[in-house]
């Protein structure tokens, strides 16, 4: 399979994840747990036997939501229960679900009641990730371990689990290879096909999912700079600005879309949903469960994990500086605590440093874009990389 | 002739700029996005200049309407172009007071009268036109005769909701206990002046500040948040068609430029 065929079959992998988790279950036999954000022991499930699937809401009518979630929680955290109560997770075996944020606290809780049906495996990560807090992070995970077990009704062994840590590393460096890959052919891959790409990897087994990634990662570097030749995805164009993106996820999709048209080309990325997954590689010494907790203690600048150092500002400055890029874009989901109460620290450190910054409210389930149109046209023409404006038809 | 074109959402005006760079005309029909407005308002401002439509050269949309306006040369924001209208017609502005039909903007400019960083009301009437349409409803008169019938106020009659909606239901029930409806209209002027002073702080306001689109021609709305924003709030000229205004001279630039 061509690297453009690739690209072509993950993005339709991660336009339709219903499709693509029934699809996976089907053709491995493996059972299917899901998985809230931001982060779950993903390598605990791998080893038992079964596929992680990434539950990151998606767009769909709230109707059952309200019960427990009302309009001012995280779309994300609704959706999720949404499609919980409609059945929609129907392919799944259980759900795990963390508890980072005050919303997915509640649905902690919440799930049992509203969803019986779908087994929910509660995981608490530590706020403090010094020596006390991965001591406690590597009992707690011992704790989900057991509970794993209980639910898909297996044992599973020291040797399943460390060749579920090596899967899943080889898999984050497959990633970080292909972002780089992008930040250096950003006109190659748009913004939407970067984001589907990244998206998929929860739709996927990783063993699998990080060999096509590395196709992608080799074609793209073997692609002529100057080559015209289109396909799904993949298409040379001009861009005037180089963005970095940080917040929770990129999504609705339709932002990206905008953000293509205004010749913004994504570079890089700070985002929950994408980088943030990946970006740390894991220590190289230590049993499964030090390793798995060290990760955790190694990430920093993330909203969701207590920073007392406030390290997301100087993060985004060195990927800005990193990738060559003239903008940090942030995509702030409504109603995202976490997020909001970082946002005016870091933007505060990138306009200190001359980093312009776009911030973008977003919801998931957001049907105008008009608003959002605006605001990205006037950056765009504000920097200066657009003087001539958009031509009739939305075309640049 | 250059043209510049703004469909808002509630009205849409036009502009024509002669080939010395003269503003030569300016229109403005109440109807805005999704309706035929835009042509009504280009063709009077063609005809007060005397022109026709093939005299255009260059024609630049702009507004809530402009990427669906076909008849365009090119396409650019309200926020570009209300800076431009402004820097064409004033001089000295350093932030922008945008407040129309469906969005408040504050944008700052730069000493060469370039956008520097702008903030946009979020998806909600507070603060923005509609706001004062929903007022006006309330006290059964027209949105431009609201300035009037405030300025006959002796009291401002607080309206502490935020949201539109809410705050009709509260402006209903201060009228049902007896509240003056010149004193309401104060009140619902004070909570606009609020909500776009605080609009305003996310950019940092600095003098001069220039008010336009079509609350700036409301004065009492244009002294509450000059009272709000402890600086006097000028009112641009053409301040409802301004970002016509801007859009024509565009026009007149990008044709220049493109020779």
């Amino acid at each position: 399979m061509s690297y453009r065929e690739t690209v072509t079959k993950l993005r339709e992998r991660a336009l339709d994840p219903a499709k693509s988790a029934a699809a996976l279950t089907r053709e491995t036999g493996k059972p299917l747990i899901g998985c809230f954000p931001v982060y779950a022991p993903e390598e605990i499930i791998y080893a038992a036997g079964a596929l992680p699937v990434g539950m990151w809401g998606g767009k769909t009518e709230l109707k059952l939501a309200d019960r427990y979630l009302q309009s001012f929680c995280c779309s994300v955290m609704r959706a999720n229960l949404e499609l919980g109560l409609k059945g929609s997770y129907g392919a799944l075996r259980g759900v795990v679900i963390p508890t980072f944020c005050d919303s997915l606290k509640c649905v902690c809780e919440n799930w049992k009641t509203a969803v019986p049906q779908l087994p929910a495996l509660p995981i608490v990560y530590p706020q403090n990730r010094s020596a006390a807090g991965t001591l406690y992070m590597k009992d707690e995970l011992a704790r989900f371990k057991g509970e794993a077990e209980k639910l898909l009704r297996v044992n599973i062994s020291e040797e399943a689990l460390m060749a579920a840590w090596e899967t899943y590393e080889d898999c984050r460096a497959a990633q970080r290879g292909f972002v780089a890959a992008v930040a250096r052919h950003a006109g190659a891959i748009d913004a939407e096909t970067r984001h589907l790409i990244l998206k998929a990897a929860y739709f996927s087994d990783r063993a699998e999912y990080a060999r096509l990634l590395r196709v992608i990662t080799e074609g793209l570097a073997s692609e002529a700079e100057d080559s015209t030749e289109a396909s799904p995805g993949i298409r040379r164009r001009a861009y005037g600005i180089k963005a970095v993106l940080t917040g929770y996820m990129s999504e609705p999709a339709e932002i990206l879309r905008i953000l293509d048209e205004n010749g913004v080309a994504v570079v890089g990325d700070d985002l929950a949903h994408a980088s943030r997954q990946f970006r740390v590689a894991g220590r190289r010494e230590g049993c499964f469960w030090e390793l798995m907790a060290g990760r955790m203690a190694d990430q920093s600048g993330c909203a969701f994990l207590y920073d007392p150092n406030k390290s997301r500002g100087r993060n985004l400055l060195h990927m800005v500086r990193e990738a060559d890029a003239d903008a940090v874009i942030v995509f702030m989901m409504k109603f995202c605590d976490p997020e909001e109460f970082d946002y005016p620290i870091y933007r505060k450190e990138l306009e200190a440093a001359g980093v312009p910054v776009l911030c973008l409210e977003v919801d998931q389930q957001t049907d105008s874009f008009e608003q959002i149109r605006t605001r990205v046209q006037s950056f765009a023409e504000t920097l200066g990389t657009a003087p001539l404006g958009v031509r009739a038809g939305g075309k640049a | 002739m250059f043209a510049g074109i703004d469909i808002g959402s509630s009205s849409s005006k036009a502009a024509i700029i002669g080939d010395d760079g003269r503003l030569l005309s300016v229109s403005v029909h109440n109807q805005g996005a999704g309706t035929d407005g835009h042509r009504q308002a280009l063709e009077r401002a063609l005809a007060l200049a005397g022109a026709e439509r093939s005299d255009i050269r260059f024609l630049v949309a702009t507004g809530y309407g402009r990427m669906r306006y076909e008849g365009a040369d090119r396409q650019l924001t309200e926020i570009s172009c209300h800076a431009k209208g402004v820097a064409w017609l004033t001089s000295g502005a350093r932030t922008i007071i945008d407040v129309g039909g469906q969005d408040s903007k504050a944008i700052k400019l730069d000493a060469a009268g370039n956008v520097a960083n702008f903030a946009m009301n979020e998806k909600c009437a507070a603060g923005t036109g509609r706001f004062l349409e929903v007022m006006a409803r309330v006290l059964d008169c027209r949105v431009d005769e609201l300035s009037e019938i405030a300025a006959a106020s002796v009291k401002e009659v607080p309206i502490s909701s935020v949201c539109a909606v809410f705050a009709e239901s509260e402006v209903i029930s201060r009228l049902s206990s007896g509240e003056r409806p010149e004193d309401v209209a104060r009140g619902a002027h004070v909570s606009i002046a609020r909500r776009i002073a605080g609009l305003a702080g996310r950019i940092g306001c600095q003098p001069e500040i220039v008010m336009t689109g079509g609350v700036a021609l409301n004065g009492d709305a244009v002294a509450c948040l000059s009272k709000e924003l402890g600086h006097e709030v000028l009112v641009a000229p053409h301040a409802q068609a301004i970002g016509a205004v801007g859009a024509a001279a565009f026009a007149w630039e990008m044709a220049r430029a493109a020779k």
